[in-house]
């Protein structure tokens, strides 16, 4: 995790200021059960609403782009501690996948440190609790917006009738997310049992 | 109660592994490739057991002489002897490692179960292969070893005469044991490699080798043993007289301590019972994942639309739950118009774990109750609250 080990250099300008954050969490992973509201938020870092998945290496990293193009100012994933996956290679896929996101969004001028991996096994929850915080206090501290404004090919903003920048699914408030090909799954009263 | 002993063992291993990560970085913890470990033990075997096998001599008289050849007159003879020897012990402990820990932290659950069924009996081979190498060496333990397993298989209902006569290869111990010994020393040593076959076939990637400073610091540890303690012949067996004490080796000859305490046929049948326990261990979980009380997502849903054919799902599936087949006809999407290839869920063999669905970057993958849709409602909740 040295993304996360970084050493802060100050502390943020406006100390107290909560960034938002969305984290992925493996359902082997840390077992967060006694750190959460029902809804997901972390009691002692009620910035950081947890999103439970089946593995570490079921998140798409255009969810983390999704994140924070959505609101979000900083997104992580948490797996099992490499080596040790429930599913074998899953934390490993997902760790390659931050690595790469990460060089894609230095050139698409987001900064990097908005995403990270961590890896915390089924009974670290004081230590992945400190990371989080750790992980939350800096993504605070990054200067500029999360995203930067889109811009035309000519230079200057962007209308906001254009086609959004490829690649980014961007939502207003209010709207429905795009909606899943029709193929997929069973109609949406099944899917409550999850 | 046993499934509270079992967590509380798994408490107990996740503690250790943090305890060892904090010692060595995650890619090197020896835990982690208890598998790797034992393959390596088990590659030394072979080729230190072959150079044995050119100067063993499975003959009642001379038997013993070669091993002291072996020992004292060819080149190198001792250390190759002394590397089978301390290897098998690695590999005895590696294995035992493996399996504990597969158990304890519940890696045959799903469709793991041919992995777990093929290390059973892999751990069985094992520890057989282990009684006749010492059977080989033909001094006393390798008598009372060949007496005792005889008379345990002896006491078996019914088949027991016929049994230990397949053991000794003749009614009494004659000239054909040792000959048969060495088949059932090299047999199931080449069984173990068809058996590792199954063990890895289902699975993606495995981790067959362990790190290279792991490889180096077992070769060296092999070496430093058989310097420190070389391997050593109790003396020979005289056919008049039957010893009474067995010199014991903890990993593989536990099983004939037993017969301290218990009848021939009590320990076969414990034997029998945990054998068959270690493989009924697969089946006593509840069927479904909702009955496990852990997520269920459904089988993955491949979307024939968007799949270009690209194949990443199939490299990154854990469990070859994807194949990859001739397309039927092209896709609907423009980067899926030219596919040659589609991909496939196997549903036996998929464990909802949606690996497939990180990996694909054309949206052609859905885990159907746990859909993209679903996790970007929940992403934007999360932004807004």
């Amino acid at each position: 995790m040295p993304e996360l080990e970084r050493p802060t250099a100050a502390p943020a300008p406006g100390t107290g200021r909560r960034a938002k954050i969305v984290g992925f969490l493996c359902d082997f992973a840390v077992d967060a059960s006694a750190l959460t509201a029902p809804d997901g938020t972390m009691r002692d870092a009620p910035n950081v609403t947890l999103i439970k998945v089946p593995c570490s290496g079921f998140v798409r990293p255009a969810w983390l782009e999704f994140a924070l193009r959505n609101g979000a100012e900083g997104t992580f994933v948490c797996g099992c501690p490499l080596g040790d996956c429930f599913n074998r290679l899953g934390n490993n896929l997902i760790g390659d996948r931050v690595v790469q996101l990460r060089r894609r969004f230095e050139r698409q001028k987001i900064h990097p440190d908005r995403i990270a991996a961590i890896y915390f096994g089924l009974h670290d929850r004081e230590e992945f609790l400190r990371a989080v915080k750790a992980f939350s206090e800096h993504v605070a501290q990054l200067p500029g917006p999360v995203v930067p404004a889109p811009r035309a090919p000519g230079g200057g903003p962007v209308r906001p009738a254009a086609r959004p920048a490829a690649g980014s699914h961007v939502i207003e408030a209010g709207q429905t997310p795009p909606s899943a090909p029709q193929q997929a799954g069973p109609p949406p009263e099944a899917r409550e049992g999850s | 109660m046993y499934s509270r002993a079992l967590a509380r063992l798994l408490a107990w291993t996740l503690r250790l592994d943090v305890a060892i990560n904090r010692v060595y970085p995650e890619d090197f913890n020896p835990l982690y490739y208890t598998g790797g470990l034992s393959n390596l033990f088990l590659t030394v075997l072979v080729l230190s057991g072959i150079f044995l096998f050119l100067y063993y001599v499975p003959s009642f008289n001379d038997a013993y002489i070669s091993v002291q050849f072996i020992t004292d007159q060819v080149p190198y003879g001792l250390i190759i002897r002394g590397i089978h020897r301390y290897a098998a012990d690695g590999f005895m402990i590696a294995v035992l490692l493996h399996f504990f820990r597969n158990w304890f932290t519940d890696r045959f659950r799903f469709s793991r179960d041919e992995p777990w069924i093929s290390g059973m009996m892999l751990l069985l081979f094992a520890g057989f292969l282990g009684v006749t190498g010492y059977v080989l060496v033909w001094d006393q333990r390798s008598q009372l070893l060949v007496a005792m397993t005889g008379r345990t298989l002896g006491a078996v209902p019914w088949i027991g005469g016929w049994l230990e006569t397949q053991w000794q290869g003749s009614a009494g111990i004659s000239n054909l044991l040792l000959p048969r010994m060495l088949y059932l020393h090299v047999g199931p040593a080449v069984m173990l490699y068809i058996l590792l076959w199954w063990h890895y076939v289902r699975i993606r990637h495995p981790k067959v080798w362990p790190p290279a400073v792991w490889t180096l610091f077992s070769l060296g540890l092999v070496f430093l043993l058989t310097g420190l303690l070389p391997a050593t012949s109790q003396p020979a067996a005289r056919p008049e007289t039957v010893p009474t004490t067995l010199a014991v080796d903890w990993l593989f000859l536990l099983p004939y301590i037993g017969l301290k305490v218990l009848s021939p046929l009590a320990l076969i049948a414990l034997a029998v019972v945990i054998t068959l326990y270690g493989l009924y261990i697969p089946y006593q979980l509840p069927e479904t994942p909702a009955a496990m009380g852990i997520r269920d997502s459904g089988i993955a849903q491949v979307i024939d639309a968007n799949c270009t054919g690209c194949e990443l799902c199939y490299f990154d599936c854990p469990y070859n739950a994807i194949v990859m087949v001739p397309s039927p006809h092209p896709g609907v999407t423009k980067a899926a118009q030219a596919r040659k290839l589609f991909a496939i869920v196997l549903e036996s063999r998929c464990v909802e774990c949606g690996i497939c669905i990180g990996a694909c970057p054309f949206e052609a993958l859905e885990l159907p109750r746990l859909l993209e849709r679903d996790i970007q409602e929940k992403v934007v909740q999360a932004c807004r609250s």
